[in-house]
């Protein structure tokens, strides 16, 4: 007789509310809401987001688990809820204007949101390998379809093709290192607080030779490299530029804050808290990964004329400078982590949010031309894209540059200065091509007469994101305070 | 207990089977096989956990359970592949990954 | 310690923004109001920053190696406590004249500015405005992290000035100017970063307060170890040699200052600059004496091939504000050579220097603003016999080019014979250099008497006889620059006596150095 394990709700509270609201949410879409009503089903998907950020309220600063110790909250996984929940909120309330104006106003793409970010949250809280990889494709599946959401397009419908079958030859990496993990250890558990079998006490006791772990090895080395794909580490991230370009907008800069964080939120789990004992060999690799992910991430954006792309290298280049917060395996590493990834959010999507404003009836407006002389067009879009890529480049007073500071003091505390030089060199290099997206808005004379006015929804994005990231960089007092406490609960 | 064949066997079936639907996968131009490829990677994993599960710890059925997880997993991803697959193929009437091939730079 | 009782560097740094913000809500057409608001700002900033020189303490204390830095006028707030900030504000003897130059230089650029920017001038006057706030946040900054934020923000409005109100090639001037001086300052955050660290893993303490870091550092209870405080003090370095610039950093200059409208280019070169060579002495050679030693020679080597360079560059120009922008080379090259000459004298002589060289640049790039305005070319060839077309302003050239090579009587020749005659004593520079740096003076006489003797002697052109003789603005911005080039050349103690004491407390641990090899 097998006994159920006893679920504790308090636990999995942002996943339930998730999870329950999204199915909920897709019979009240097809049965109630009328077509052309759709952007109701939205602002239910905000109140959903909204419970879901609340119910974790209560519990704030404690730590528990269920299911058998394989979900986990804590500190960390909290604050990455919230985070998520941020993302998801924001990208939803981009997509109100930009559904209809592009003929894919559809019901479902709300709820599978919801969906995604459920993935997200159960990514964040998983200290399990199965329950991660459940997670990562909780995550992904509605992606996928979320890529290929303006279906007729033909390049949204090929980015949905490639980050398919990319992500799902991903997975099977994953899986199998699973197995070959399971295979040496016989459990899949990162690390158990009450001191059952997990990876972390199997490293404990072992002995550690090479020979004698090699499905250990082999299979770590598996998980790293489906991870190293979600987040878009170099060698892996050759996916990320089309399918940025592809997806629709608000899904690209979902996919570029959400999934990365969650991704990194995994690997930081599984190197800090599974396989801390083998730091001295996992540290080296991924820092040479990183300083290769920083460099040609940002010098891949130098040549892009395409704004959508060039922050989709963007996006990779800050993947390296993330991956430096993360193999630190510090505490200040961590923060530095939490920090950067609020900051990215924010200031990611705010970028996206603006090409977004850019866009025309059914037709993309990406070109570094569209941006000639917006200063003159609409100086308030002008300002707020400013604001957003001297964040990404790290300039002062941001969120971006605080996030920045962060990191490089990790890695002096975390030994990696070479690894921050590099990062150094590469935020020069990165300043370039945002700096050329600034100057296009205020220095050249506009091209384009005719303007979309900005709908409330899109304002009220924007201005929450350019606020947030001018003020939190003004005064990050309480989000260092919140990152602070935001703890990784400590194994054994 | 006795061993028909060694765990060291099993694996190197799963092994090679998981090579070959790397294989598939990367070599395939053809989205389906391609599709298949990865399944083949996926089943490759069943056998090894059971294999694992069989061999190491029989008292513990979690090496089965994660099967199920996986079979389920595939089972969407798959449902989800073939109908982009079938959207592909609509839009341009070909499967092959090459002429698929608008994003670039 | 702050005598006054109330926060007057706050004061200074805060007026400024509102200034700004105030600008924004006024009309956009109604540029007369606009321009009363700016001048009167700037001009009530100017007339403030007077009290500091007036209350300040000149004598505040012994020279002592193991006490902090005197700092006067301390404001302080605590700003991201978590992380040991502050917003703290003070004044020592160095950073006093720097913030009277901002100040000033500011005052003198509202008041040309009208006559210089045509299009959206509320926006420029209100980037002017927040402009001069961050200079003096910079020069008065005593927290690193405080510190970071303003030297980066100061950056924000003058790449806007120069590639929105810019000439020709504005916009590759203004992205080449921020890449370069950019990639040097996250040099120095990364700098900062290990500062912060090291320190707190040393002493436990988690603080940005740069009295503090020094007082620790010269009590010996945080050791950097030689290769930490050498990557430290080159990344710092390398911010600072962007800025200033020193050969072979220099490249953005000749564009930037030469392709940005005048106003711009006066704030930049004047004011912008000098950030520069302040930070070599508040952090490389306060934070790190030991490798600042080590460093001096290779510094002085670049400053003096700064120096020529700039000095025969400026001699091959025929745009004439390349020219000045050239010239500017040669003269921070002397100034940093001031500096690591690592000796009071030649210390005092360099910040007296940076003083000087930001009103005399200042009036050359009017000059040349000035004579753009007549005759609408750039090429010093268009020009001749200006001073029998029109006297008064040529005498105003006049005086301006001699305070610029040098002339006794006038500030340029008080600041380099002091900054010379310290680094000839200097333990670390010598002979050597300052025979380089008198070949310097030398082509600096030489392309400056070039400049003077072809616009202004010669005949008169036919169209030379209509030019028009200096406007009231004219003698105004120009009178206003006279008195300090006069009042220095005449009076240089007025500004040594207030330096004395940080300079010798910046080069104390060096003076004792120098002693104990004396001695043995």
């Amino acid at each position: 007789m097998i006994q159920p394990p006893q679920i504790d709700f308090s636990v999995i509270g942002a996943l339930t509310v998730l999870c329950v609201w999204g199915i909920a949410l897709l019979l009240i879409d097809a049965f109630f809401i009328a077509e052309g009503q759709k952007r109701v089903t939205g602002y239910l998907a905000l109140a959903g987001l909204a419970v879901a950020a609340l119910v974790g309220l209560p519990s704030w600063g404690q730590s528990s688990n269920t299911f058998s110790g394989m979900v986990q909250l804590d500190g960390f996984s909290q604050t990455l809820i919230w985070i998520f929940l941020l993302a998801a909120a924001i990208t939803i309330v981009i997509s109100l204007d930009y559904l209809p104006r592009h003929d894919i106003e559809k019901g479902e793409y709300y709820p599978l949101v919801l969906f995604a970010t459920a993935g997200m949250v159960l990514l964040a809280q998983s200290t399990n390998l199965i329950v991660m990889f459940l997670a990562i494709e909780l995550v992904s599946i509605p992606l996928y379809i979320l890529a290929g959401f303006a279906y007729p397009r033909v390049t949204s419908e090929e980015a949905a093709m490639k980050y398919l079958l990319l992500g799902a030859f991903a997975s099977g990496f994953f899986v199998y290192g699973l197995a070959l993990i399971y295979g040496q250890t016989g459990t899949v558990q990162l690390f158990s607080v009450d001191g059952s079998d997990s990876i972390a006490s199997y490293l404990d006791r072992a002995t550690l030779v090479a020979e004698n772990n090699v499905f250990l090895f082999a299979g770590s080395a598996l998980i790293l490299v489906t991870l190293g794909f979600k987040v878009a580490l170099v060698p892996f991230h050759n996916w990320t530029p089309d399918v940025y370009e592809g997806s629709p907008t608000p899904i690209a800069a979902f996919m570029s804050v959400g999934t990365k964080g969650a991704a990194f939120a995994a690997l930081l789990r599984f190197l800090v808290q599974a396989l801390p004992n083998l730091q001295a060999i996992w540290m080296p690799i991924l820092a040479i990964l990183a300083a290769l992910t920083m460099i040609v991430g940002n010098i891949g954006a130098l040549k892009q004329l395409n704004v959508k792309r060039m922050l989709a290298y963007s996006s990779v280049g800050h993947a390296g400078y993330i991956t430096l917060a993360v193999i630190t395996g510090t505490t200040l590493g961590t923060n530095a982590f939490l920090f950067y990834i609020l900051a990215y959010t924010l200031t990611n999507l705010g970028a996206f949010a603006v090409l977004i404003a850019l866009e025309k009836q059914g037709e993309s407006a990406w070109s570094l031309e569209d941006l000639s002389g917006l200063w003159q067009r609409q100086p308030l879009l002008a300002v707020a894209m400013a604001i957003f890529m001297l964040s990404l480049a790290g300039v002062p007073p941001t969120m971006g540059f605080v996030g920045k500071f962060y990191i490089f003091s990790a890695a002096w505390e975390g030994g990696l200065v070479w690894l921050a030089a590099i990062g150094v060199i590469t935020s020069a290099i990165s300043a370039f091509f945002y700096l050329r997206i600034i100057a296009r808005m205020f220095m050249y004379e506009p091209t384009r007469a005719e303007e979309a006015s900005l709908s409330r929804a899109l304002k009220v994005g924007l201005a929450v994101a350019a606020v947030a990231v001018l003020l939190l960089g003004l005064i990050p007092t309480p989000i260092i305070e919140l990152v602070n406490n935001s703890l990784l609960v400590a194994a054994r | 207990m006795t061993q028909a064949v060694s765990l060291e066997y099993v694996l190197i079936v799963a092994a090679a089977l998981f090579c070959i639907g790397l294989f598939g996968a990367l070599a395939r131009r053809n989205l389906i096989s391609m599709l298949m490829g990865i399944e083949l990677m996926l089943n490759a994993v069943n056998i090894n956990l059971v294999a694992f599960w069989r061999y190491l710890e029989p008292s513990y059925v979690t090496g089965q359970v994660f099967v199920l997880f996986i079979i389920a997993v595939a089972a969407a991803e798959a449902a989800v592949g073939l109908a982009m697959v079938i959207a592909v193929y609509r839009s341009r009437t070909t499967l092959q990954a090459d002429e698929v091939d608008s994003l670039k730079g | 310690m702050n005598t006054l009782g109330f926060p007057i560097l706050s004061m200074l740094l805060v007026l400024p923004v509102l200034g700004a913000i105030i600008l924004l809500l006024v009309p956009r057409e109604n540029t007369t109001l606009q321009r009363q608001i700016t001048l009167a700002i700037t001009l009530a900033s100017f007339v403030i920053s007077w009290v500091l020189p007036i209350t300040f303490n000149y004598n505040p204390g012994t020279i002592d190696a193991s006490t902090p830095p005197v700092m006067q006028f301390v404001d302080q707030f605590p700003w991201i406590p978590a992380w040991g900030m502050s917003f703290a504000l003070s004044l020592d003897g160095i950073s006093l004249w720097l913030v009277l130059l901002t100040t000033f230089i500011s005052f003198v650029v509202a008041l040309v500015t009208d006559s210089m920017v045509e299009s959206n001038k509320r926006s420029f006057l209100a980037l002017l405005l927040f402009f001069e706030a961050m200079l003096i946040g910079v020069f008065t900054a005593q927290d690193l992290f405080l510190f970071y934020l303003f030297w980066e923000l100061a950056l924000l409005p003058a790449i806007f000035m120069v590639g929105v109100w810019g000439r020709e090639n504005r916009v590759r001037a203004a992205v080449r100017f921020f890449l370069f001086t950019f990639a040097g300052s996250v040099f120095m955050l990364l700098g900062i970063a290990g500062l912060y660290i090291l320190h707190r893993q040393a002493t436990g303490v988690s603080t940005f307060d740069i009295a503090q870091i020094v007082t620790d550092i010269r009590s010996g209870a945080f050791e950097l170890g030689i290769v930490n405080e050498r990557i430290l003090f080159g990344a710092f370095l390398a911010a600072f040699l962007v800025k200033v610039p020193i050969w072979p950093f220099h490249t953005w200059l000749p564009d930037t200052y030469s392709y940005a409208p005048t106003p711009a280019t006066i704030m930049i070169a004047a004011v912008m600059s000098k950030m520069g060579t302040y930070g070599l002495i508040r952090f490389n050679v306060m934070l790190f004496p030991d490798t600042a030693a080590w460093a001096a020679p290779a510094i002085g080597i670049l400053a003096v091939i700064g120096i020529l360079y700039g000095a025969i560059a400026a001699y091959a120009q025929s745009d004439m504000k390349r020219l000045v922008a050239y010239s500017s080379i040669s003269h921070m090259g002397f100034i940093a050579l001031g500096i690591f000459a690592l000796n009071p004298v030649a210390l005092s002589g360099a910040v007296l220097q940076m003083v000087n060289h930001g009103v005399t640049t200042a009036a050359l790039f009017l000059v040349v603003a000035a004579m753009v305005a007549r005759k609408g070319s750039y090429q010093l060839e268009a020009y001749s016999g200006l001073w029998k077309a029109i006297p008064i302003f040529s005498a105003f050239s006049l005086v301006f080019v001699l305070a610029s090579i040098g002339l006794p009587g006038l500030n340029g020749f008080i600041g380099e014979y002091t900054l010379m005659q310290g680094t000839m004593s200097s333990s670390f520079l010598g002979w050597g250099f300052v025979g380089f740096a008198v070949l310097g003076v030398i082509f600096a006489a030489a392309y400056m008497l070039r400049f003077f003797r072809g616009a202004f002697m010669g005949e008169v052109e036919a169209e030379g006889a209509q030019l028009a003789e200096i406007s009231r603005n004219e003698l105004l911005t120009f009178g206003l620059l006279l008195i300090p080039i006069v009042v220095i050349g005449l009076f240089p103690n007025l500004l040594f006596g207030a330096m004395q004491h940080s300079a010798a407390d910046i080069t104390g641990s060096f003076l004792q150095a120098a002693q104990a090899a004396l001695g043995q």
